[in-house]
């Protein structure tokens, strides 16, 4: 190992510019949280009178118990119900090699490359006529739906790198598709599944376009699209706006914050292989 | 996002084109609706009734009018869903046609709405409570006609209140630059403008964000009364044959606000300034002039009490009427809504009972309209509520109403004057290709 | 990805109808695992794509009779420069939020992986996946208050000496696009780096060795061992954030709106706007078709460039 000290240092300074550049913005909407609701306070500026109780004002006039629960639903909904039938078509794709599953897999992954915001007008219309638009299933389906793709490739990639000799160990042993799914690929599947879960609940929480034209009240909305709803309100009481924004994103932060380190050693083990 | 407020005007010609009509052929009505008697009048009845109502985000009028008149009707609660106003120009047309159609709306728009049969008809409403002899011609704006034109034919909203909008001005700021009474004329006022620039002052304060849509749309239009007639303009926003943007008077007053641009009257980021914020900043202190409307009052009073007055436009021509853009904030009920009844009575008792009117009056800052013969109540001493009451009488006695120029089409606000002002601030546009623009959005979003 | 070894349906169905009883069962079982996921999609995804592509044929307002309008909607969208504008738009963001998070995040993996591969680089590659966690909408909103005239990216330029540079960086025609494209960077930096760096922790160390044991620069071991190896994971992140960049609404929707004069107006925007606005659903539906056209156009050949080697 021979590291010239200058590039050491240079390393660790490039890394060390890039997380204060990330981390800036952060900082600087939570100290403008805490200035006196009303004011128009510069950007880093440390308020010489903390106004934590801004936190309690946006906490009453965003609605978040509403907001919470609404979003916790939709996330309850559509992660497990995703993460089986991803997990069971990855498995079929991926380890038994289905006959098609190539073409499949090309049909799963053309669905990668669609946009949302190409299939919403459709999407509403199609809502309408089965009846479930402007209820949370609204969100809930069509996410599933959407994630499919993304979620199908994810577990093939785990699946695909499978080594056969497991199965067919099994299969000697007399086992059934279903058990050598059930007893012995899922409990090994359990890193990929655990980031890919996390992965489609932050990014259900996250979810804008589709609650907003699916859904008319919002708080039945999902947290993201509430935000819109409370920054049209606030705009004019930055500090206020502040504290609104950091209580909605606060959820997933933590969230992220916990399961850090499963989310990146589970993205390093269930790393996309293809 | 106060501009998009679908607020209908009648001009003096339509009006009296519609009269005329009507002492011509006094047996053609368009729908004679049974006149009921007082007691047959529509209620909201002793059963518990729930409203389902959509409001918009930002606007405490709505609320207060509905908890006041919970407070009076205890067996009327209501499920209130609001949103900002961006997001319900874009739901209304699925709310309207949805499995539960709101009882009372706020309509961002209503020809196209009227003509696919998703608002109620009030012709009906309007002949039981006697709307048609109320004094301004406050229904009017929200007739459409058979042939999709606004002003004439059957009624499809109400107005919660009437506003009018201006010029506010920071009274010590405007002392500062030696005004001590209104401008009489666009030239006096341009003076001022060039006087404030001199004393380092920002002349005018006014939101140019596209999240809010182009505020320059108030000065402009107020320029185009100000030099040339309105009815054109009243013509071209209710969609009359041929009506154009693009007229010779209406150049020059593109031109004008072009040279105001230039000028440097404006904040330099009037283009990512949104409404609230240009609200707060002047109230801060940050701007002598503001283009607004009467909707704002309340906040500048306790922004800046005291020290907050407001005018009309001035007339390019010595001794002219000035003009005012001015329109009810107008709600619906949907066609297949469930409670169109009570919901007929809470627009009645809006305009006419006393507190709901002097609800409008202090927190809305609005004329609350209602039939004739009701006292306007009483406001607080040195509130500029005063001035913009005043002033919708001088509008009301001129006839030179306008509804805004955003509102001719469903579009018309985002897809052309938003982007067209903007560019025009960022040197882009100028003033022939900015009208230019405009109507052809408007001509292409017609021909749909 | 996907191994381009054709087979012809006809070989196919002798294979088919060659098998035993037992292998059908099996087959049938193992495409009943599939089954549920593929439903979804199909219903969800599969059939509102097609719904696009009818609707976009026909004038409709959504309500009333649907006229059928022949290749009118994408003629207008050929000839009517706002709609056009949005194309144009969009692949301006693609260098903001793909190229750059892209090369910028191959450059931080591997930094990271030379000079921090303890506390300093799993740090590193916390704070910097963080915007990715949170909704886009409250990036838009966060960075439309630092990028005011009074916010924080104008407060350090003054400090700097840099005052003539301070603007309403999301209001200015030059600036506009440029400041949506800097929220893209913060935004998918963190996701690029973490995973281009897991991608490298797969890779051997003893490429690495024997290339330090030669003397290899930094910038060798990146260009010759680094770059071709990781075409896998550099193909699937180019391809998310192209994707990201050509299907960007959330961002746009609550930092300018599509303004000042259309400028960052993008493809998304302007569909929701012709659809839920203007009740223009042909419109709005052409738009759509040629989005999704456009991203198969700039994707599939990065797929095609990143597909893994037939294991």
């Amino acid at each position: 190992m021979t590291i010239a000290r200058s590039e050491l240092w240079g390393g660790r300074a490039l890394l060390i510019g890039l997380m204060t550049i990330t981390i800036l913005p952060f900082i600087s909407i939570f100290m403008t949280a805490l200035h006196p609701s009303g004011t128009v306070p510069g950007g880093l500026d440390w308020p010489s009178d903390p106004q934590w109780g801004n936190f309690v004002e946006a906490f009453k006039v965003a609605e978040m118990p509403a907001l919470l629960a609404s979003s916790t639903f939709i996330v309850l909904a559509v992660v497990p119900i995703s993460l089986a039938i991803s997990t069971m078509a990855g498995f079929a794709i991926g380890h038994l090699r289905i006959p098609g599953s190539r073409m499949l897999l090309f049909l799963f992954v053309f669905g990668l490359t669609l946009p949302f915001g190409g299939i919403i007008v459709p999407l509403y219309y199609l809502e309408r006529d089965m009846g479930i638009y402007n209820t949370r299933l609204a969100i809930v389906l069509p996410l599933i739906g959407l994630y499919m793709p993304f979620a199908v490739f994810w577990m093939r990639a785990h699946f695909v790198n499978m080594p056969t000799e497991i199965s067919e160990a099994a299969r000697v042993d007399g086992a059934t598709t279903w058990g050598l799914f059930w007893r012995i690929h899922l409990p090994l599947a359990r890193a990929p599944m655990l980031s890919l879960g996390i992965l489609m609940a932050v990014w259900t929480w996250n979810q804008f376009l589709i609650a907003l034209v699916l859904v008319e009240d919002p708080t039945q909305r999902t947290m993201a699209g509430a935000l819109g709803a409370f920054q049209g309100h606030y705009a004019t009481d930055v500090p206020l706006l502040c504290a609104g924004t950091i209580l909605i994103v606060l959820p997933t932060l933590v969230l992220f914050i916990l399961f850090q380190r499963q989310m990146i050693s589970a993205l390093l083990q269930g790393s996309v292989k293809g | 996002m106060i501009m998009f407020k679908k607020r209908k005007l009648i001009s003096t010609a339509t009006m009296l084109a519609v009269l005329l009509i009507a002492a011509q052929m006094p047996f053609v009505a368009v729908q004679a609706p049974a006149v009921m008697a007082q007691s047959e009048q529509p209620s909201c009845g002793t059963e518990p009734v729930t409203l389902n109502a959509y409001f918009e985000t930002g606007f405490d009028i709505p609320f207060e009018l509905a908890d006041e008149f919970t407070n009076q009707y205890p067996n009327v609660t209501w499920d209130i869903k609001q949103d900002q106003f961006a997001n319900l120009i874009n739901s209304t047309p699925r709310l309207l046609s949805g499995d539960n159609p709101p009882d009372l709306i706020r309509l961002p728009t209503m020809v196209s709405f009227a003509e696919q049969g998703l608002l109620m008809n009030l012709d009906d409403y309007a002949a039981a409570f006697g709307w048609d002899e109320w004094p301004v011609p406050q229904l009017n704006q929200n007739r459409v006609g058979e042939d999709g034109t606004r002003g004439s034919g059957s009624l499809y909203a109400m107005g919660l209140n009437y506003s009018l909008t201006g010029i506010y001005y920071n009274k010590e700021q405007a002392a500062q630059i030696g005004m001590t009474e209104p401008p009489a004329t666009l030239a006096e006022f341009e003076d001022l403008l060039a006087a404030a620039k001199d004393a380092d002052l920002l002349p005018i304060m006014q939101w140019g964000s596209a999240k809010s849509g182009m505020g320059l749309a108030f000065p402009l239009q107020a320029l185009m009364a100000s030099v040339g007639p309105v009815d054109p303009i009243n013509d071209w926003i209710f969609q009359k044959a041929d009506a154009t943007i693009d007229t010779e008077s209406n150049l020059v007053a593109a031109e004008h606000l072009q040279q105001w641009i230039e000028n440097g009257y404006f904040p330099p980021d009037i283009n990512a300034i949104e409404y609230t914020d240009a609200n707060a900043r002047f109230g801060q202190g940050e701007g002598v002039f503001m283009f607004n409307g009467d909707w704002q009052n309340a906040s500048y009073d306790t922004d800046m009490p005291g020290n907050v007055g407001f005018f009309l436009m001035p007339p390019a021509e010595a001794g002219g009427s000035p003009a005012a853009m001015s329109a009810p904030l107008t709600y619906g009920i949907a066609a297949n809504a469930e409670n169109p009844d009570c919901a007929a009575f809470f627009f009645n008792w809006v305009a006419s009972n006393d507190v709901a009117r002097e609800i409008n009056v202090t927190i809305g800052g609005s004329n609350p309209g209602g039939p004739s013969g009701l006292e306007m109540p009483a406001v607080t001493e040195g509130s500029v509520i005063n001035e913009t009451l005043a002033a919708g009488v001088v509008v009301g006695e001129a006839g030179t109403s306008m509804d805004f120029i955003a509102n001719a089409t469903s579009a018309i606000f985002a897809q052309g004057w938003t982007p067209e002002l903007q560019k025009m601030v960022g040197g882009r546009q100028d003033a022939a290709g900015l009208l230019e623009a405009v109507q052809a959005e408007y001509e292409l979003e017609l021909a749909e | 990805m996907i191994t381009s070894n054709k087979r012809p349906a006809s070989l196919a169905i002798s294979r088919w109808v060659s098998r035993s009883k037992a292998a059908h069962r099996e087959i049938v079982i193992g495409w009943l695992f599939a089954l549920p996921a593929l439903l979804m999609y199909a219903v969800f995804v599969l059939l509102p794509f097609v719904l696009s592509i009818r609707y976009s044929f026909y004038r409709w307002n959504g309500i009333g009779d649907m006229t059928w309008a022949g290749i009118d909607n994408y003629r207008t969208i050929l000839e009517v420069p706002s709609l056009l504008g949005t194309i144009s738009n969009a692949f301006r963001l693609v260098v903001y939020f793909s190229f750059i998070p892209v090369t910028l995040g191959l450059v931080v993996a591997s930094v990271m992986q030379r000079v921090a591969p303890g506390r300093l680089g799993a740090t590193a590659r916390t704070v910097l996946f963080l915007p990715q966690v949170i909704p886009l909408v409250a990036a838009g909103i966060i960075w439309g208050w630092l990028l005011a005239l009074p916010g924080l990216i104008n407060q350090i330029l003054k400090l700097v000496g840099f005052e003539s540079y301070t603007r309403a960086w999301l209001g200015d025609f030059d600036w506009a696009l440029p400041a949506v494209g800097l929220i893209g960077i913060w935004v998918l930096l963190g996701f690029c780096t973490v995973l281009l760096w897991t991608g490298m922790t797969r890779l051997d160390p003893a490429l690495y060795e024997s290339a330090r044991i030669d003397g290899a620069s930094w910038f060798t071991e990146f260009i010759k061992i680094t770059v071709p190896l990781l075409k896998h994971e550099i193909g699937v992140c180019v391809t998310v954030t192209v994707i990201a960049a050509l299907a960007a609404f959330d961002i746009v929707y609550v930092s300018t709106a599509g303004g000042p004069g259309n400028s960052t107006a993008v493809p998304g925007i302007q569909i929701y706007i012709l659809a839920f606005t203007q009740q223009r659903i042909g419109l709005a539906s052409a738009l759509a078709v040629m989005l999704m056209v456009m991203v198969l156009v700039v994707v599939l050949p990065i797929q095609r460039l990143s597909r893994e080697t037939a294991q």
